[in-house]
C-alpha cells in the first residue's frame, strides 16, 4: 500500500503560523483605532458634561455681558461664520481653479515644478507667519486696517494652498484614460475638464475644502492681528449686524481670553463656548458630508 | 486620356518619433489608399500604437514626445494645422482596453457629436441609434441607453467605444488590438461590421492576430523596434516568402 494521500485541508505549520499573524495584525489595528476614538469620545463628553448647564438658545443669540463673566456669544459666532464664510468665498475659488491649471493644462517645466514646491511648502507654513503676513500685507500696505476683511484675507492665504493641494490630488484621480477618450473624439481640454473630469473629481475637490473650513474656523493666531478684537457688542439676532470693514470678535480667540485672560469666569463658560465651537464646525462638516453623499451618489464609475 | 490614380488617403513621410532620448518610430513611410484595409502587426514597443497617435496627433499630449517627418491627410499636412479638433474628429480612435465614460450609454455615444455642436434630440437621437447598430450593439442596449455605460460587460464596452469613434463621422477608423479584451463571437461581429464600414472609411488595424490580418486586411505592415520592415499585400507577409528574413520570422514564431 502506497502512504495515505495528506488531506487537502490538513493543517500545516504553515498554516497556523499565518493564522496566528493575521490574528496579531487585526489586533494591533484594531487597538490603535481603540486609542484613537477612546480618547476623542472622552473630550467630548467631558466638554459638553461640563458645558451642560450654560449651553441655552440664549447662550447662542446674545453678546457677552459683564467684561464676559456673563451673557453669550452672539458676538463672536457671527464672527466666526463672517471669517470662515469669506475667507472660503475667497480661497475656494482661487485654490481650485489655480489646481486645475496646474493639473490640467500646466506643462512638466522647471516653472511648474517650482509652483508646486512652492505650493506645498506655503501649506506647511505655521499659521501665526501667515498672521504675521496678514499684517504687513492686508492691515498695513493695503490699508484695509484691521478689519474682517483683511482676517479672512489672511485665513484664505493660509487655506489656499492646502485647497490646491488636495483639489490637484482629486484631479489626479481621474484615470488618464478618460482624457485621453475625450481627447481622441475632438474635445478640447476645457470641454473634457467641464464634462468629465470635474464631474468625477467633485467630491475629492469638497472634502479638501471642507477640512479647511474646519481649520480656518479654529485657528487663533491668524485673526489675532488682523481684525479680530478682545470684545465687541453688535445687534442680537441681526445677520448682518458686522460690516466687512468691521473689527469683530471669533469664537476660537473668544475661548482663548475667557480661559486664560479674563478672571473669574463661571466655570461652565470656557466649556460652553469649546462646544459651540466645536458644533460650528461639526455643522458645517455635516452640510459638506451630506453634498458630497449626494454628488458621489452620482459619481459614475 | 488620363488615367486617374487615386491620390492616397493618408501619406506619411519619414515620421520619426522618440519619447525622451528613447526613440519609438524610425524613419517611417507609408501611404494608404482611401477605403483600403491596412494592418500593422508587429512585437510589444514596436511603434504600432505611437504610428497611431500621431495621425490623430494625441502625440502632442505627451510632453516628453518629440516628431518629426510628415503626415499627410488628403493631402493636407496635419502636423502644420492649428485645428486638432477638427483633425481628430475626421479619425476615429478605439483603444486596446475599452475606456466607458463614466456616463450613460447614450452620453458615451452622444459626447463627440455634442462636443461637436449638435444640439438637437432627435439628430442625436438618431445618430446615436445609427452608431450603436453600427457598433452591433444596438439590440443589446436599446431598452437600457440611459444606465451607465461603465456597467456594460467588457465585449460589451469596446463596442460602445467602437460606436464613440463612429459617433462623430470619421473618415478614418485606427482600432488598436480591439479584440484583446473581447471573446472570439464578438470580435467576429465587429469584424463583420468592419468589412461593412470598409465600403466608407479607411481603416488601420493594429493587431497581432495572424488570422484577423488575414481575414481582413488588404496589406500589411510590419514594424519592428520602431522601424518599418515590410509593408505589403497580406498574403505575401504571412506567406514563406516575405521579403525581408525578420518577417518570416516574426510572422511564423522563429523569434527568440
Amino acid at each position: 500500500m502506497n502512504a495515505p494521500m495528506p488531506h487537502l485541508f490538513a493543517v500545516t505549520p504553515l498554516t497556523r503560523k499565518k493564522q496566528r499573524r493575521e490574528q496579531l495584525a487585526r489586533a494591533v489595528f484594531f487597538t490603535m483605532a481603540l486609542l484613537l476614538v477612546v480618547p476623542l469620545v472622552l473630550i467630548v463628553v467631558y466638554l459638553v458634561v461640563q458645558a451642560w448647564p450654560v449651553l441655552s438658545w440664549e447662550f447662542l443669540t446674545t453678546n457677552p455681558k459683564r467684561g464676559m463673566r456673563a451673557g453669550g456669544i452672539w458676538s463672536a459666532l457671527l464672527g466666526t461664520f463672517y471669517l470662515v464664510g469669506f475667507s472660503l468665498l475667497v480661497a475656494a475659488p482661487i485654490g481650485i481653479l489655480a489646481a486645475v491649471y496646474l493639473n490640467e493644462y500646466a506643462k512638466d517645466n522647471w516653472f511648474t515644478r517650482l509652483v508646486n514646491l512652492a505650493v506645498i511648502n506655503l501649506a506647511a507654513v505655521p499659521s501665526i507667519v501667515h498672521a504675521l503676513f496678514g499684517l504687513g500685507a492686508f492691515v498695513i500696505f493695503f490699508g484695509l486696517g484691521k478689519s474682517i476683511l483683511a482676517a479672512s484675507l489672511t485665513l484664505a492665504i493660509m487655506t489656499m494652498p492646502v485647497i490646491i493641494a488636495s483639489t490637484k490630488e482629486a484631479l489626479a484621480a481621474v484615470p488618464r484614460s478618460f482624457r485621453e477618450a475625450c481627447w481622441n473624439v475632438g474635445a478640447t481640454r476645457w470641454q473634457t475638464i467641464r464634462h468629465v473630469v470635474l464631474p468625477n473629481s467633485i467630491s475629492g475637490i469638497l472634502t479638501g475644502v471642507i477640512l479647511q473650513v474646519s481649520r480656518a474656523a479654529g485657528e487663533t493666531a491668524p485673526i489675532m492681528f488682523t481684525g479680530a478684537v478682545f470684545f465687541k457688542a453688535i445687534e442680537e439676532g441681526n445677520l448682518f449686524a458686522y460690516g466687512l470693514r468691521d473689527q469683530c470678535m471669533a469664537l476660537s480667540m473668544h475661548l482663548f481670553t475667557i480661559s486664560t485672560q479674563v478672571p473669574d469666569v463661571p466655570h461652565g463658560l470656557p466649556f460652553a463656548t469649546a462646544v459651540v465651537l466645536l458644533g460650528t464646525v461639526l455643522f458645517i462638516n455635516t452640510l459638506a458630508i451630506i453634498l458630497r453623499v449626494w454628488l458621489r451618489s452620482r459619481k459614475k464609475w | 486620356m488620363v488615367t486617374m490614380i487615386a491620390a492616397p488617403h493618408i501619406e506619411i513621410e519619414n515620421l520619426t518619433v522618440h519619447y525622451g532620448a528613447k526613440p519609438a518610430l524610425r524613419n517611417v513611410s507609408l501611404t494608404v489608399q482611401r477605403n483600403e484595409i491596412l494592418a500593422i502587426i508587429g512585437p510589444a514597443q514596436s511603434g504600432k500604437t505611437t504610428l497611431l497617435r500621431c495621425l490623430n496627433r494625441t502625440v502632442d499630449h505627451e510632453p516628453t514626445a518629440r516628431v518629426t517627418g510628415v503626415v499627410r491627410v488628403d493631402n493636407e499636412d496635419i502636423r502644420q494645422t492649428n485645428n486638432v479638433y477638427d483633425l481628430r474628429r475626421r479619425i476615429g480612435m478605439v483603444a486596446p482596453l475599452p475606456v466607458g465614460l463614466p456616463l450613460t450609454i447614450f452620453d458615451n455615444v452622444a459626447f463627440a457629436p455634442r462636443m461637436a455642436g449638435i444640439r438637437d434630440r432627435a439628430e442625436l437621437a438618431q445618430r446615436v441609434e445609427r452608431c450603436l447598430r453600427q457598433a452591433a450593439l444596438w439590440d443589446e442596449v436599446k431598452d437600457r441607453l440611459h444606465t451607465l455605460g461603465t456597467k456594460l460587460s467588457g465585449g460589451q464596452q469596446q463596442r460602445l467605444t467602437i460606436a464613440r469613434a463612429l459617433s462623430h463621422e470619421p473618415e478614418i477608423l485606427c482600432l488598436d488590438e480591439f479584440s484583446i479584451a473581447i471573446d472570439p463571437v464578438t470580435t467576429m461581429r465587429i469584424e463583420d461590421v468592419l468589412k461593412e464600414l470598409r465600403a466608407r472609411m479607411t481603416i488601420l488595424l493594429v493587431t497581432n492576430l495572424v488570422q484577423q490580418a488575414r481575414r481582413l486586411a488588404d496589406r500589411t505592415a510590419f514594424l519592428f523596434n520602431g522601424e518599418l520592415v515590410e509593408l505589403d499585400a497580406t498574403e505575401k507577409i504571412f506567406s514563406a516568402t516575405p521579403r525581408d528574413r525578420r518577417t518570416y520570422d516574426y510572422t511564423h514564431g522563429v523569434f527568440g
